[in-house]
């Protein structure tokens, strides 16, 4: 008999995805489809409006990472303009990256990921999250809150609100930091250094026990899309790189994108699937995200990040295709945030007040920006006409980026766990909490 | 007992949530008060757990999001359907929010877009997706053209106390610290400069002790966020009879008074937070309203009351309070609007008023409730919760009103002439609920 899973909605997850499994009746996997079930067509609402007002709208594509959304259209029109910014304003859109990546990252292995390991693989639903977790484990849930709380507060206090941000202005930023404030947040950061070393410890003993699993379920090769600046990892800006299954690396200028990836739509999903163009599809199906930047990284950019880096490298090696390894990557460039904040937030130039240029002139033609948000590349190709209104928009989102290459892991896995019964012998730890 | 609540994720960005989350330690009081039978966004319970609950059997469900998909229709009835009560909770909800812009175009014109013309498509012929995918409205409505809602909660996205509050609310849940003495006795101002000897609202005579000080420190009057004291300051008589006359507050006092029913009142007018029918018709009806609060001194009680009183003849209240209300930049001040600048131009001063530097601010027309936190950064109001008053041209209103109110030295043809695009500007996040308008493009 054809069995059909559904999984309606896939819980903790940010966007709107259903699961469609079918296994025939011999007992081979049949079918698996990762079903986006929702897009709203920012694409075409910001045509019409002014190029300078798209940063101001845009950053509703993403609630957890509206601060990519809010600085990278920003940086696509200044490019389309042809429009420098001032050394203040370029640190602090680094600060305000950093800060995104430290709590969207923090939020996303406890809130989201943390009650897979914390409660094991088979806890009861009603269980399996984030209020369980802090209920169970206080310290740990508190140490969370305060992590996610620092790097929210410090979103704010430069973009002004932390969900949806708006002191990005063509030309640079509205305001600097008030000194008072630095000085606030300066005072919290080695707490903060040590939260996040105590999180790294916590997700290495979670490798640890679970490194059956890591080692064997979902080990895809797939080829990456990551980004860096002469070979460094960087999330505000730099070259498109892409990793090979083999781990060859081939770096690209972000303005020639359209010969890089390429877009297929399938008959199953509003988010579509990506691909390497060179290499065609579905064979240049690639991952973005976590770990996709830490295979493309030739080093990291801090030096406790990159001590990570090797020890991750150590045990996994130079291209890793270990799905679950994703977590791990994602504390590597958490430990490389809170460094980076730190730096930036002893850097006088961020209580600058000498961060807009008035030299901004609309003027005809198109641009791109690129920075990387927390789950993988995310580009804005904008077109604007002479007055600087937007004629049109090419977008390809961070999740976008991953779609095709989840339903690929998806398929391996789907065959791993019902042709081979993978998890039947697999070595699984005691759950850490009940 | 846990009250049983349930979120629906229609098509949204997740911001809601996250706002929600950012009360952090906030969030450590109202947890264990919650039992989540269905929030996509953190817990596991899948729709067919949803479906399968008894009718009305959830007290509160919040609907977040808007409506773009058949799917999200369906979601709005089925949450109508399951809980007793239902909060738009987010301009989304609200009223469509950016997403609404679509409704510019035809449906079709937007799916080309997205899954045919796209600069990095490869397919030789795409087509719209079609296979376990739900479709397309053919235009963007809002939940309750589709539902009754009994309340709304508006932001993009509501701020955290906002929601916690509105929780709290909810459950008749406020723990205050119900000190002896009151914020005076405290007080740096209390022997030189006070906020009411100098005949300015301030709650102080009846607010409880125990916080940072800080409204004062920055000459900014007590708005009660403490709750009431056991014992009232002599000063109280003072704010009785300030109160007995509401009819002449200036927009800094009318923030204070907002501040004051919302945080210490626990009646929900302040934050973009409505209960549109109950406790309004209460007050209406009685002069009145059933808050948690039993422990008010004599002396608070009057206030309670006079205020109450105000509010009963002026239900609008709440309405007319705009971002401005809030704002802290001078109007009036020495500069005039002679021509419309863009966002991209020069860099406005941090002391006057956007529109008399020359910007387009939606202070005027938007609700209070954020706080103005946009300005702080030095940024125009954009509208996002909402606007003031609900019309067909909300162009030529904004027009109207930045003219009267504002140093504008141009006509309203000329204003509105100089703004390029006028839906953009000025109905960036409300575009859904402009019937007239979605009604001639898709007709």
């Amino acid at each position: 008999m054809v069995k059909e899973i559904e999984v309606e909605p896939v819980t903790r997850l940010e966007g709107h995805g259903d699961l469609h499994v079918v296994i025939d009746d011999d007992g081979k996997v049949k079918d698996v489809q990762f079903n986006i079930t929702s897009t709203r067509f920012f694409e075409k609402f910001v045509e019409g409006r002014y190029c300078e007002h798209v940063p101001r709208i845009t950053p509703r594509i993403c609630g957890i990472c509206p601060i990519p959304h809010h600085i990278t259209p920003t940086k696509a029109v200044e490019d389309a303009w042809g429009v420098e910014i001032p050394e203040p304003a370029y640190k602090l859109r680094q600060l305000i990256m950093n800060a995104k990546q430290y709590s969207s990252h923090i939020l996303h292995f406890y809130a989201l990921a943390a009650p897979d390991f914390l409660l094991g693989p088979f806890a009861d639903p009603a269980k399996r999250n984030v209020v369980h977790v802090i209920n169970k484990m206080p310290d740990v849930g508190k140490m969370a809150l305060k992590m996610m709380d620092f790097g929210q507060k410090l979103c704010q206090e430069i973009g002004g609100k932390s969900v949806h941000p708006i002191s990005a202005i063509v030309g640079g930023m509205k305001k600097p930091m008030d000194e008072d404030a630095r000085d606030r947040f300066l005072k919290q950061v080695d707490e903060q250094i040590e939260f996040t070393k105590k999180t790294v410890e916590i997700g290495l003993k979670v490798v640890e026990d679970y490194w059956d699993v890591v080692a064997n379920v979902g080990v895809v090769p797939t080829y990456y899309l990551g980004m860096v600046k002469n070979g460094i990892h960087d999330i505000y800006e730099g070259d498109i790189r892409i990793v090979s299954p083999e781990g060859e690396k081939t770096d690209y200028k972000v303005q020639n994108y359209l010969d890089v990836l390429g877009e297929h739509i399938p008959e199953h999903s509003y988010a579509t699937h990506m691909y390497y163009k060179p290499a065609g599809y579905p064979e240049g199906i690639y991952r973005a995200n976590t770990l996709a930047m830490i295979n493309a990284a030739d080093k990291m950019a801090t030096p406790l990040a990159q001590d990570a880096l090797q020890q991750f490298r150590d045990k996994v090696g130079q291209v890793s295709h270990h799905t679950f390894a994703y977590h791990w990557a994602r504390l590597i460039e958490t430990v490389e945030a809170i460094e980076q904040i730190k730096t930036l937030l002893e850097d006088p130039d961020i209580v600058n007040p000498d961060c807009k240029t008035l030299d901004v002139e609309p003027r005809e033609g198109n641009g791109v920006g690129v920075t990387e948000a927390p789950r993988g590349l995310l580009l804005y190709h904008i077109w604007s006409d002479a007055e600087g209104m937007c004629k049109k928009l090419n977008l390809l989102v961070a999740t976008n980026h991953n779609i095709a290459g989840i339903e690929k892991s998806l398929m391996h896995t789907a065959k791993q766990v019902f042709e081979d019964k993978a998890l039947e012998g697999l070595n699984l730890p005691d759950p850490w909490i009940d | 007992m846990a009250v049983k609540v349930a979120f629906m994720q229609l098509s949204d960005c997740w911001g809601c949530h996250q706002s929600l989350l950012n009360a952090h330690l906030g969030l450590l009081d109202i947890l264990p008060a919650l039992e989540f039978v269905y929030w996509p966004a953190v817990v596991d319970y899948k729709l067919d757990s949803l479906k399968a609950r008894q009718d009305g059997e959830i007290l509160v469900g919040f609907i977040e999001g808007s409506v773009r998909t058949n799917e999200d229709y369906e979601s709005v009835e089925l949450m109508r359907k399951k809980c007793q009560l239902i909060i738009s909770f987010g301009s989304c909800a609200c009223y469509g929010n950016v997403h609404g812009l679509a409704n510019e175009w035809k449906k079709q014109e937007l799916v080309d877009r997205k899954f045919h013309d796209a600069e990095s498509i490869t397919d030789e012929n795409p087509k719209e997706p079609t296979k376990h995918v739900p479709g397309f409205r053919e235009y963007m409505v809002v939940v309750d053209d589709i539902i009754n809602v009994d309340a709304y909660i508006s932001g993009c996205p509501p701020k955290p106390e906002q929601i916690v509050s509105a929780v709290q609310f909810l459950l008749g849940q406020k723990d205050f610290p119900n000190e002896e003495y009151s914020f005076c006795t405290q007080c740096p101002l209390n022997e030189e400069g006070c906020i009411l000897d100098k005949g300015t609202l301030c709650f102080g005579p009846i607010t409880s002790v125990g916080c940072s000080l800080k409204c004062p420190g920055n000459e900014d009057p007590c708005v009660g966020c403490f709750g009431p004291s056991k014992t009232a300051h002599v000063r109280a008589d003072k704010l009785i009879e300030k109160t007995n006359d509401l009819s002449n507050l200036t927009s800094g006092e009318k923030k204070a008074m907002y501040e004051f029913l919302s945080l210490y009142l626990n009646i929900p007018l302040m934050a973009g937070f409505d209960l549109s029918a109950d406790i309004l018709k209460q007050i209406k009806n009685k002069g009145e309203a059933e808050t948690p609060l039993t422990q008010l001194n004599d002396k608070a009680k009057q206030v309670a009351t006079n205020l109450l009183e105000y509010l009963k003849n002026n239900l609008d209240f709440h309405e007319i309070s705009n971002v401005c209300d809030t704002c802290p930049r001078i109007i009036g001040s020495n500069s005039t609007m002679t021509k419309v600048k863009r966002d991209y131009e020069g860099l406005p001063n941090q002391e006057e008023c956007f529109i008399e530097q020359g910007y387009i601010c939606m202070g005027p027309v938007t609700r209070a409730g954020c706080g103005g936190m946009c300005i702080k950064v030095n940024a125009p109001c954009t509208g996002c919760y909402g606007q003031t008053e609900w019309v067909a041209d909300q162009a030529s209103r904004f027009a109207d009103i930045a003219i009267k109110g504002f140093n504008v030295a141009l006509s309203k043809d000329e204003l509105l002439a100089q703004v390029k695009d006028h839906i953009g500007t000025f109905e960036k996040f409300t575009l859904a609920k402009n019937k007239q308008f979605t009604e001639e493009v898709h007709k």
